[in-house]
């Protein structure tokens, strides 16, 4: 506790959160604030990058459908802008579509929109950590376009061709519902690097520019010049 | 059955007319072809004005003299020695202008050599085709100017003849050469020119054949053909000079040519005309195989005499057979082919009898023989036939082919069409039939939840409650859109975000959730694990979780998941799969049905819990004591197919 005291004392984490519902709004805004952190709001694509603008926040909690645009595009802009700041996707059920779609424009993270206020202060204060959270039907989406198939299944597309087998093999164990320290124990890792993995997994995941974007596709096959 | 056999008779019946009308109409026109045959052949050859003939000589023979009008006959005769001598004498007026004279002798039997004024001008011998009887080859010779005089001159000549057949000598023509020129040269055209274009088109079509039987081996008839066409060709161009020893055995071999030829075309009408081999049918070839050993053994007068006596007729034989043959095939199949066939055999076989009365001198006659050159326009306009007949096949298959391009065509399109059809159907099937289970699942966990949310709402002073209401309602919301991810069999994979939800839940109540799964595997992997199978499994375990929340006060809720491999598989190989959820809770006293005396909510959700696992084909297995309550899930072998306790 004083430890926690003395970081936000030190040092509060800045966070921008961008929703356009009030009172989901109000609900992230109390959680976050409880905790510590220091919160800026915005309820339109606009107000969030005026705000972008002023400062670079640590952390960008964003949700998709604004009223002015789409979360993915701030999500995009800000990862060029500002490559330090943590991004996380507020999604109401941490389906695939969202989350993976945000993923591969640079989010890190997702954050349920119903989740428990001290959860919510956890993921937050995890992400900064360096652990990015992933949900079991998100692991097991991205392990199901790693394995090759005639026809690419249905959702966003996506890239998994940089993941290293040892990645793919903790997709699995979280997909299945391990823990972490159960996937350690199965693959011989120290408990410690598990969370590590699932962010350089995330970066890998992310397609950087429209040319990386084209090259890729090009290397998979998905177009052809 | 009993319908057709008197419609195949009656139809039989009313044919029968129809080919007796044609073999009889066919049949009348033979004795027709065989007059225009005679009236053609009357046409005599082209002969030079009778103003220059010579047909006076005194013929000296075996020592008798005697004076003799041409065209005349000598007896037949084996050898070359002190030949018949004819001796005349031309006149060459001397007001005729100073041209170059010549001697025709438009037809002779075998040999002749002429000499005018005491010197040999012309020995027919050294000429290959005017030792051939068959050919009616006519000579020519120049009279060198220094030996013509003015006036009476000599003219002598030897005929050699070489039996079995006499010799004969046509009338013979002397004057300037310009006017004896065309007719010889028409002759020659005639009779020798023609014969070697024919045979060289015989070499053509017999290259053409034996590649035709080469390709297509299930067709003998080709290649039976080619054979007779090359024996024949053979037999044309293969020929020596009379006295060239060396190949003069070669030479009477060629003898034997023409009944084997004939009787490898009477095999190929056999084979053509689709009739049966006969068993004693190789004794066709036997006339032309004697001959060939006749001429092998003996000398040339044997083999001359084995030809005359069986080849000709050997050749005659085969000839009428054939006729035979055409005729039974016009009445059996009634086109143009045996017509035409029948109608050429009827021409070749007139030509072979004419000649033979030539030769026997039955009949007056200028030993023009036919027979030879119209058996190979025959053999030609047979060949021409086959190979237009090829040509169509091949323009059939291409006809085919390409119907068969449009027929695939067409069948395709009506494939894509009616599978697209079938296609869309299935999705809309399928589309229904998820719609119809979202229904249902919505209907059993969301629906309600959100209508306690509505209650708790108008009761108005329960926060919590509407809180804890819509919590669950989002919760079974993820699970029904997690149901119908296709997760390939693997329940493992539903129970990893279960277990997430789970640990949500349990959070705010302090309650640990121990979770225990054996092997990285856990679970066996069921192929025909349907989203449905996996939402009953998974509102199961929710109501076991739920029941230990709410009614066991437990702290702590331990999920086991392993693979039994025990003595319940003997029957079966297959690994079962267990789901093992215990409490430390206060437990419950279960009824004599297994229902819970434990409050009526209670009650209920064990009901539920034993109808799912029902529904699912799995066996659930309760047990509570005051020391908590396990709730033992034993998924089955195989998860059922349809949906049958559902209603």
């Amino acid at each position: 506790m004083s430890v926690l005291s003395d970081q936000g004392a030190a040092q509060p984490i800045s966070i921008l959160l961008v929703e356009d519902d009030a009172p989901t709004l109000w609900r992230l805004q109390d959680a976050l604030a409880k905790a510590g952190f220091h919160v800026t709001s915005a309820a339109t694509l606009a107000e969030a990058r005026a705000s972008l603008a002023q400062s670079g926040p640590k952390v960008l909690l964003t949700d998709l459908q604004l009223p002015d645009g789409h979360g993915n595009e701030l999500i995009r802009e800000t990862r060029q802008r500002y490559p330090d700041t943590e991004i996380m996707v507020i999604s109401i059920l941490g389906d695939e579509e969202s989350v993976i779609s945000a993923i591969t424009v640079g989010a890190t993270g997702y954050l349920l929109k119903d989740a428990f206020p001290t959860d919510i202060a956890a993921t937050v204060r995890e992400l900064v950590a360096g652990h990015s959270p992933i949900s079991a039907s998100i692991a097991r989406f991205i392990v199901r376009r790693t394995q090759s198939t005639a026809e690419p299944p249905p959702g966003p597309p996506l890239n998994t061709a940089k993941l290293t087998p040892r990645e793919i093999d903790i997709l699995w164990g979280i997909a299945k519902g391990f823990s972490y320290a159960e996937i350690a124990g199965h693959l011989g890792l120290s408990r410690q690097t598990v969370p590590g993995h699932i962010k350089n997994i995330y970066r890998k995941l992310e397609v950087h520019t429209r040319g990386e974007a084209v090259f890729e596709a090009l290397q998979q096959g998905l177009i052809r010049l | 059955m009993s319908d057709a056999a008197p419609t195949t008779a009656s139809s039989g019946r009313r044919r029968w007319p129809k080919r007796a009308t044609l073999l009889v109409q066919y049949l009348l026109l033979q004795p027709f072809i065989i007059v225009l045959c005679l009236v053609v052949l009357r046409i005599p050859p082209p002969e030079p004005s009778p103003r220059y003939l010579v047909t006076d000589f005194s013929l000296r023979e075996n020592g008798v003299e005697q004076s003799v009008t041409l065209p005349h006959f000598t007896a037949s005769r084996y050898t070359m020695n002190d030949p018949p001598l004819y001796n005349g004498r031309f006149t060459r007026p001397g007001s005729e202008p100073q041209g170059a004279w010549s001697v025709m002798l438009p037809r002779f039997t075998n040999g002749v050599e002429v000499a005018v004024n005491g010197v040999v001008i012309l020995d027919s011998r050294r000429n290959p085709a005017a030792n051939r009887p068959d050919r009616n080859t006519p000579e020519i010779a120049v009279i060198p100017a220094s030996l013509l005089r003015d006036g009476a001159n000599d003219l002598s000549i030897r005929l050699f003849v070489w039996g079995p057949i006499t010799g004969f000598l046509d009338r013979i023509s002397v004057g300037p050469d310009e006017m004896l020129r065309p007719s010889y040269n028409a002759r020659t055209l005639l009779f020798v020119t023609l014969p070697v274009v024919f045979s060289a088109w015989q070499a053509i079509l017999a290259v053409i054949l034996g590649i035709m039987w080469a390709m297509r081996r299930h067709e003998p008839a080709y290649g039976v053909l080619a054979a007779a066409m090359a024996i024949g060709v053979t037999q044309a161009f293969f020929q020596t000079p009379l006295q060239d020893s060396a190949y003069s055995r070669l030479n009477s071999m060629l003898i034997s040519a023409a009944p084997l030829e004939s009787a490898f075309v009477l095999t190929f009408a056999l084979l053509f005309f689709g009739w049966k081999w006969p068993r004693y049918g190789w004794v066709i070839f036997v006339p032309g195989l004697v001959v060939a050993a006749a001429t092998m053994v003996g000398d040339a007068t044997l083999s001359r005499k084995a030809f005359l006596l069986v080849g000709a007729p050997a050749v005659g034989l085969c000839l009428i057979a054939l006729a035979v043959v055409a005729g039974h095939s016009v009445w059996r199949r009634q086109d143009a082919a045996s017509v035409m066939l029948g109608c050429a055999l009827t021409i070749v076989l007139t030509c072979w009898a004419l000649d033979l009365l030539s030769v026997f001198q039955l009949v007056p006659n200028r030993r023009i023989l036919l027979a030879r050159l119209s058996y190979s326009a025959m053999l030609v306009a047979i060949g021409a036939a086959l190979t237009w007949r090829f040509a169509r096949a091949l323009n059939q298959v291409d006809g085919f082919a390409a119907n068969m391009v449009t027929l695939v065509r067409e069948a395709e399109e009506k494939l894509k069409a009616s599978f697209v059809r079938e296609e869309e159907r299935a999705r809309a099937a399928a589309l229904a039939r998820e719609r119809t289970r979202l229904m249902r699942d919505l209907h059993d966990g969301l629906g309600g939840q959100l209508v306690s949310i509505v209650a708790l709402s108008e009761r108005g002073n329960a926060g919590a409650g509407i809180g804890d209401a819509a919590r669950a309602a989002l919760k079974d919301l993820r699970l029904v859109i997690d149901s119908m991810d296709d997760i390939g069999g693997d329940l493992m994979l539903a129970l990893g975000s279960w277990r997430e939800r789970v640990t949500a839940q349990l959070r705010p109540h302090d309650i640990a959730l121990v979770w225990r799964a054996v092997g990285p595997q856990g679970l066996p992997v069921h192929p025909e694990l349907r989203p449905w199978h996996v939402i009953q499994i998974v509102r199961l375990l929710d109501e076991a979780v739920t029941n230990a929340v709410k009614h066991a006060g437990a702290r702590r809720i331990t999920v086991s998941i392993e693979t039994s491999s025990d003595a319940q598989g003997v029957d079966e190989g297959i690994a079962r799969g267990r789901i093992t959820i215990e409490d430390d809770g206060k437990g419950f006293e279960p009824g004599p049905n297994g229902e819970a005396a434990a409050g009526q909510h209670a009650a209920r959700g064990l009901r539920n819990m034993r109808s799912r696992a029902a529904r699912c084909g799995a066996e659930l297995e309760l047990t509570s004591d005051a020391g908590g309550t396990r709730v033992r899930l034993t998924l089955p072998r195989r998860f059922p197919d349809s949906d049958a306790a559902a209603g």
